[in-house]
């Protein structure tokens, strides 16, 4: 794809792409919206380097691709700034969020478009994140699976991750938990990825306990697989912005005691469906 | 599987009551039959004995292009405990699967391989054919009563052939650990001279072990089969 407002330097052939050419802090002009808009589907995840932004700025740049969403466990956001999650780590840490294959807050009925994460400081070395291709997933399964799958639903629940995890407290109405097709079309690129996920799908409606489990763990098993992946290395002042429609991250806790800090908002996104 | 009690059989009796049903298969690793009698597979175990025929979930000689029919089991000599047989109902464990992964295992095919069996494990030396190898459909249909059964094993099933390797152990894993559902079995008490006559085709079987070092006896005569098919 010929792109004329930005760089774009793939970093694997199936999943992310580096994007230069752009400064996050002021409003995109049409054509460049496009383009990275663009730049996102084809790649997934896109990132930027050497980005300099106050959290007005921060949602600014999110708000040109949707209303922004909040997220269901944020205690501690900036002042003024709901929307805003802080993303930490240091020497106190006893868990660190992300660090499981996810897709953000799928437990939700209408679990966010995309994620923007903005770090600040990076420790020494280490704290690398790991996308995966939701669609490379569903590609590469066998036909008998991918048949087996287009036509079932699963439980994502929010309560499996943030209670049981990571020890919130259950809020009055409960944390989200959502029904989704397991094989999910791509609203804008049509296109089907596989849309479980080890940190909130429970279950697999329809199918005993047994199966639903010998399923799912070969099915997050399989997303594993490092050909669907690409590694993105952080620095002071990178952007990522990722598609949770079609790709899932992992965010490693390999830096323990350093410390690495940043700022993530969601675009809010709509309801997931399968089209044959 | 039905039992009989209280049987006194020669050796060309227990052959003759198997030839009522069918003809008398060989087995591929016997290699204890008595003298003048092939067709019977010595079953024995004792304060010697390293391991014991049929101790996971099988049905016999899967592997085969053509497995057997049945197996009539004849014992002589029991452990004074233990030596129980478990029988699992394939149809049961078919039935019990949920509707998609029953649409799912209908469509499939399996790879049955008697080596990793019969000389991984029993240390049988290579024949010169070779150990019997065989596909056949996951889900079967009974000639007989048109039922469909489950038709994999611990044993022998070593591959679902249309899938991955991982999707295959995934699928292989869950299948054999479904089937051991108590809900789909019985337990027969031997006796001796208790005769067991099993259905290869909607049955699995697995020999406890749980005797060690007595002296457990006995003959069995399997009846040729047919190639398993599966009619939707």
């Amino acid at each position: 794809m010929p792109y004329q407002t930005i760089e774009v330097t793939k970093l694997t052939p199936h999943i992310g792409a580096e994007i230069g050419g752009v400064d996050l802090s002021r409003p995109l002009g049409n054509q460049q919206f496009q383009e990275v808009h663009d730049a996102l589907m084809e790649n997934l995840v896109i990132f930027f380097r050497d980005q300099h932004l106050t959290h007005d700025q921060h949602k600014a740049f999110g708000r040109q691709f949707g209303t922004l969403a909040f997220h269901p466990t944020t205690r501690d956001a900036p002042d003024g700034h709901p929307e805003i999650t802080p993303v930490h780590a240091d020497e106190n840490s006893t868990i660190v969020i992300g660090d499981q294959w996810h897709s953000d807050v799928s437990c939700d009925p209408t679990p966010p478009m995309g994620s923007i994460l903005y770090m600040t400081e990076t420790p020494p070395s280490g704290g690398d994140t790991l996308f995966a291709s939701m669609y490379a997933a569903y590609d590469r399964l066998s036909d008998p699976i991918r048949q087996l799958i287009e036509g079932l639903t699963a439980t994502h629940d929010g309560a499996f991750s943030y209670h049981r995890r990571f020890g919130h407290a259950i809020p009055e109405g409960g944390f989200p938990r959502a029904d989704h097709p397991m094989v999910r079309t791509h609203p804008v690129t049509g296109r089907k990825a596989l849309f479980v996920n080890e940190n909130f799908t429970t279950q697999v409606n329809g199918l005993s306990k047994l199966e639903s489990d010998a399923l799912l763990k070969m099915l997050c098993r399989h997303l594993e697989t490092p050909e669907f992946h690409c590694r993105f290395h952080w620095r002071p002042n990178s952007v990522a912005f990722w598609d949770n429609r079609c790709a899932q991250h992992h965010a490693l806790w390999d830096y323990y005691p350093h410390r690495r800090h940043g700022y993530r908002i969601m675009i809010e996104g709509d309801k997931p469906f399968y089209r044959a | 599987m039905i039992f009989f009690r209280d049987q006194h059989l020669s050796h060309d009796q227990h052959k003759s009551f198997g030839r009522l049903f069918g003809n008398l298969a060989l087995h591929p690793a016997s290699r204890h039959s008595p003298e003048g009698h092939p067709e019977i597979l010595t079953i024995h175990a004792d304060e010697n004995s390293k391991h014991v025929a049929g101790e996971e979930w099988h049905s016999d000689v899967s592997c085969d292009a053509n497995p057997p029919m049945g197996s009539i089991l004849y014992l002589t000599e029991i452990p004074p405990a233990g030596g129980d047989t478990l029988f699992a109902s394939m149809y049961a464990a078919y039935d019990r699967l949920s509707p998609p992964i029953q649409a799912l295992i209908e469509g499939l095919t399996a790879t049955h391989d008697g080596e990793p069996v019969y000389r991984g494990r029993f240390g049988y030396a290579l024949p010169e054919k070779g150990f019997p190898l065989a596909e056949h459909p996951v889900v079967r249909t009974h000639p007989v009563t048109g039922r469909k059964a489950l038709f994999v094993n611990g044993n022998f099933t070593t591959r679902i052939n249309e899938l991955s390797r991982l999707e295959s152990d995934a699928l292989l894993q869950m299948l054999c650990r479904h089937a051991e559902t108590p809900e789909f079995q019985c337990r027969f008490r031997w006796q001796p001279d208790s005769v067991a006559f099993w259905d290869n085709r909607c049955v699995q079987h697995h020999a406890m072990w749980d005797y060690y070092p007595q002296r457990r006896h006995g003959y069995r005569v399997t009846i040729e089969g047919d190639k398993p098919f599966y009619q939707a």
